[in-house]
C-alpha cells in the first residue's frame, strides 16, 4: 500500500477526454447508427496528434494532463497501478507511446524503464511507433470476417495506397487489422482513432476516408 | 433513433430501454425507479442479499456460468481489510457484443448493481473495468460514476446508509486476456495481464492482495431486478437449472443480427428463424457456434436438437459462454474461420504456459498450411493430437478455448479440410 491518498478515487477522469460535448455523450448521436456524414469529432486526428508537432520538448504531462495525471493518482491504492492510464494519457499527448516517454512514465511512477517497457509491450492499444493522424483498425474477426471484412481492409489499403501498418504518404492514415471490436452485430465494424465504424461496406470507404482528411486539416 | 432489433419474443429486463438515450441520465433512471432496489438492499442487510441472490438461481453471466450468489457467499466476512468487487467489462470473446450495450444504454443499471454487489461482499470499492477500445462507453460510463457521486448515490454514507463505497471506471489497453479474472486483477494493479497460478482464489487473495469478488457487466445489471422483485420472479422465466433471462447476440449470416433479451432455453433454431428473420438470403445453414469462439462448433442438425440455456448446449457437445451465437451458412468456409479464431488466440495468449503460447501459433501455421492447399491427411492427426495435449495442461483454459474449435470442426467437416488437401479447392466463399 502507498501513501496515496483516496480523495474522491472514483472520479473517472475520462470525461472531456476526446472533446465530447455533454449533448454528444447523453445524446443518441454517436450511439447505435453511424451519423450520416460519416464521422464523427472524438474520430477526428484532433488535438492529441497534433500537439506532439507542435511542442516537441513539451513535459510529458502539463496543464490540464498535469491535473488528469494526479488524478489518476488518486484512483488506486498503489502507484504501480496508474501505470496503464498513464501510458494511455502519453498517447493521448503523443499519438504514440515512445520509448523515451515510457522512461519518463517510469519516472513519475517510481518504475524501472525496463518494467514499463514490459508492460507497455503486452498491450496493443499502445502504439509503440508513430502511426497516421487517423489509426483505422478492421476487425477482421469471425463475425466480421463472414460479413467480408477482408475486402473493407482491402478498399481501405487501396484508397490510402498502403500496406498493412504502414502510414500514408500524406500522414493521414495508418491501416490495421483489429481483433473482434464487440461489435459483431454491426459487421464490419471499424475502429478509426478512438471512434467506432459499424456496418462498413468497402463501397463506403472512400466517403469515410475523404470525411476523415477533411477533418485532420 | 429507436434500437433496431426487437422481437415479440423477447422478455426485456436488462434491455428495457435500450435505444432510449434518456435513460442514461440520473433523474430519468430514478424516475423510473432506479436505485430503489439499492436502498432496499441497504435496508434488508448484506445477508439477506446474498441470501435471494441465491435464491434466484442466478448464473454467472461472464462465460462460465458459476453461481453468483454461491460466489458471493465465500468472500470472508469482517475481516478489516479492504475488499473489491470487480466488474469484468472487458469483452473481448469474438461474437460477444452485449456488455457495451449494457453500459452505454444504461449505465445507472449496471453501476446499481454494482453497489449492491459491493454491499453484499463487504466491497468499500469497485473496479470497474472496461475494455481499453470502448472510448466512447466509457465517457458514458464515466458521466454516470459523476452524477451518481454529486447526488450522493456513490461516495461516503450513501443514501444515509452509513455505507461508503467508492466507483472507479479504469479503462483496459487491449488484451483479451485481461478478461480472465486474474489476468484482470495483474492489470488492474498496472502488470502485464498475465493470469495467476489458482489457489489462492480471488476471495482469499485477489487485486491488490485483498479478498476480492469478480462479476460480468450483464451479471450485475441484473442485480438491482432480482433484489426489487426476488429471486422466485426471476426463476419464473427459463428453466430449472438456467432460471432467468440472457441476452443473446447473434451475428453472422442471419438477416437479423443483433442483441435479444431471451428466457434461457429458448431453442437455438427458434432464434434463428423466428426472432432473426431467418438465414441470409434463405440459405441453408451449416454450422453455428453457440456460444463465442471459444465452444465447439456445431452442425446444422445438431442446431436443431439445441436449446439455449447451460444444460441443453452440453447435451448437443457444446457450451452456452457467453450465448454469442455465431451463425454460418452453405457459404461459409469452415477452415478458413477456424483458422481465423486460432490466429486470435495464437495473438492473445499471453505466453506463459508452453503448450498455450506454442500450441496456438502451430496450430495456426498448420491450418494455414491446409487453407493454401499445401497440407496432408495426416495434418489432421497432428492437429487432433496437438491441440488434445492442450486441454487442462494451462494456467488458464484460454489454451482449452483454441482446441474447441478446431477438434469439434475437425470431426463434423472433416470433408472441408480433406477438399482443400486432396484438390487444394474451397468449398465456401468467406
Ligand atoms: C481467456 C478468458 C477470457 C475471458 N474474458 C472474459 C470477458 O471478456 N468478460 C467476462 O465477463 N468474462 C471473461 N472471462 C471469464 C472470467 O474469467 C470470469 O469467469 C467472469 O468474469 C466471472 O464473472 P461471472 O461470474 O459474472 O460470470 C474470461 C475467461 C477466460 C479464461
Ligand atoms: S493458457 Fe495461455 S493465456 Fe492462459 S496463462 Fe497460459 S499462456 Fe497465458
Ligand atoms: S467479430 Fe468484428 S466486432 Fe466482433
Amino acid at each position: 500500500m502507498s501513501d496515496i491518498p483516496f480523495k474522491n478515487p472514483g472520479w473517472a477522469g475520462n470525461t472531456g477526454e476526446f472533446d465530447l460535448t455533454e449533448e454528444q455523450v447523453r445524446g443518441d448521436d454517436f450511439v447505435g447508427v453511424r451519423p450520416k456524414h460519416g464521422g464523427h469529432a472524438s474520430g477526428a486526428g484532433t488535438l492529441p496528434y497534433m500537439h506532439a508537432d507542435k511542442h516537441p520538448d513539451a513535459k510529458l504531462f502539463e496543464g490540464e494532463y498535469g491535473e488528469r495525471f494526479d488524478k489518476i493518482l488518486t484512483r488506486y491504492p498503489t502507484k504501480q497501478a496508474a501505470l496503464l492510464p498513464a501510458l494511455g494519457l502519453a498517447q493521448e499527448i503523443r499519438g504514440h507511446v515512445s520509448p523515451e516517454a515510457m522512461d519518463r512514465v517510469a519516472e513519475l511512477l517510481d518504475l524501472s524503464p525496463a518494467y514499463v517497457r514490459g508492460v507497455a509491450t503486452f498491450y496493443t492499444m499502445y502504439n509503440k511507433r508513430p502511426v497516421g493522424r487517423h489509426l483505422v483498425q478492421v476487425c477482421t474477426n469471425i463475425s466480421c470476417n463472414l460479413a467480408g471484412a477482408d475486402e473493407v481492409v482491402a478498399a481501405f489499403l487501396r484508397y490510402t495506397d498502403t500496406e498493412i501498418g504502414e502510414t500514408s504518404e500524406d500522414g493521414n492514415f495508418t491501416v490495421i487489422e483489429a481483433e473482434c471490436l464487440a461489435a459483431c452485430g454491426f459487421p464490419t465494424c471499424v475502429q478509426i482513432n478512438s471512434r467506432y465504424f459499424e456496418n462498413v461496406t468497402p463501397t463506403e470507404v472512400p466517403k469515410i476516408c475523404e470525411h476523415l482528411k477533411a477533418q485532420g486539416e | 433513433m429507436a434500437y433496431p432489433y426487437v422481437s415479440e419474443h423477447e422478455v426485456r429486463i436488462l434491455s428495457k430501454y435500450f435505444g432510449d438515450p434518456k435513460q442514461r441520465h440520473l433523474d430519468t433512471y430514478v424516475e423510473r425507479g432506479g436505485y430503489s432496489a439499492l436502498k432496499k438492499g441497504f435496508d434488508s442487510g448484506s445477508a439477506e442479499v446474498i441470501e435471494t441472490v441465491k435464491a434466484s438461481g442466478l448464473r454467472g453471466r461472464g462465460g462460465a456460468g458459476f453461481p453468483t450468489g454461491l460466489k458471493w457467499s465465500f468472500m470472508p466476512k469482517d475481516t478489516g481489510k479492504p475488499h473489491y468487487l470487480l466488474c469484468n467489462a472487458d469483452e473481448s470473446e469474438p461474437g460477444t457484443f452485449k456488455d457495451r450495450e449494457l453500459m452505454r444504454w444504461d449505465p445507472h443499471q449496471l453501476i446499481e448493481g454494482c453497489l449492491i454487489g459491493a454491499f453484499a461482499i463487504q466491497a468499500q470499492h469497485v473496479y470497474i473495468y472496461c475494455r481499453g477500445e470502448f472510448f466512447e462507453t466509457n465517457q458514458v460510463l464515466a458521466r454516470a460514476v459523476e452524477d451518481a457521486y454529486a447526488k450522493g448515490y456513490i461516495g461516503k454514507d450513501i443514501l444515509g446508509s452509513g455505507n461508503d463505497i467508492d466507483v472507479t471506471v479504469h479503462q483496459g489497453a487491449g488484451a483479451y486476456i485481461c478478461g480472465e479474472e486474474t489476468g484482470l486483477m495483474n492489470s488492474l494493479e498496472g502488470r502485464r495481464g498475465q493470469p495467476r497460478v489458482k489457489p489462492p482464489f480471488p476471495a482469499a487473495v485477489g487485486a491488490f492482495g485483498m479478498p476480492s469478488t469478480i462479476n460480468n457487466v450483464e451479471t450485475l445489471s441484473i442485480i438491482p431486478h432480482i433484489i426489487q422483485n426476488g429471486g422466485a420472479w426471476y426463476r419464473q422465466y427459463g428453466t430449472e437449472k438456467s432460471p432467468g433471462t440472457k441476452l443473446f447476440c447473434v451475428s453472422g449470416h442471419v438477416n437479423k443480427p443483433g442483441n435479444y433479451e431471451l428466457p434461457l432455453g429458448f431453442p437455438l433454431m427458434k432464434l434463428i428463424d423466428e426472432v432473426c428473420g431467418g438465414v441470409r438470403d434463405g440459405n441453408a445453414l451449416k454450422a453455428v457456434i453457440p456460444g463465442g469462439s471459444s465452444v465447439p462448433i456445431i452442425t446444422a442438425e445438431e442446431a436443431g436438437r439445441c436449446n439455449l440455456d447451460y444444460e441443453g448446449c452440453v447435451e448437443v457437445g457444446t457450451m452456452l459462454g457467453c450465448a454469442s451465437v455465431i451463425v454460418m451458412d452453405e457459404h461459409a468456409d469452415i477452415v478458413k474461420q477456424v483458422r481465423r479464431m486460432v490466429d486470435f488466440y495464437a495473438h492473445e495468449s499471453c505466453g506463459q504456459c508452453t503448450p498455450c503460447r506454442e500450441g496456438s501459433s502451430w496450430t495456426a501455421q498448420i491450418l494455414r498450411r491446409i487453407e493454401d492447399g499445401r497440407g496432408t491427411e495426416g495434418d489432421l492427426d497432428t492437429l487432433m493430437e496437438m491441440t488434445q495435449q492442450m486441454v487442462g495442461t494451462t494456467i488458464c483454459v484460454l489454451s482449452d478455448s483454441v482446441a474447441a474449435p478446431v477438434q469439434s470442426s475437425i470431426e463434423k467437416f472433416r470433408d472441408e479440410y480433406l477438399a482443400l488437401i486432396r484438390r487444394g479447392e474451397r468449398v465456401g466463399a468467406a
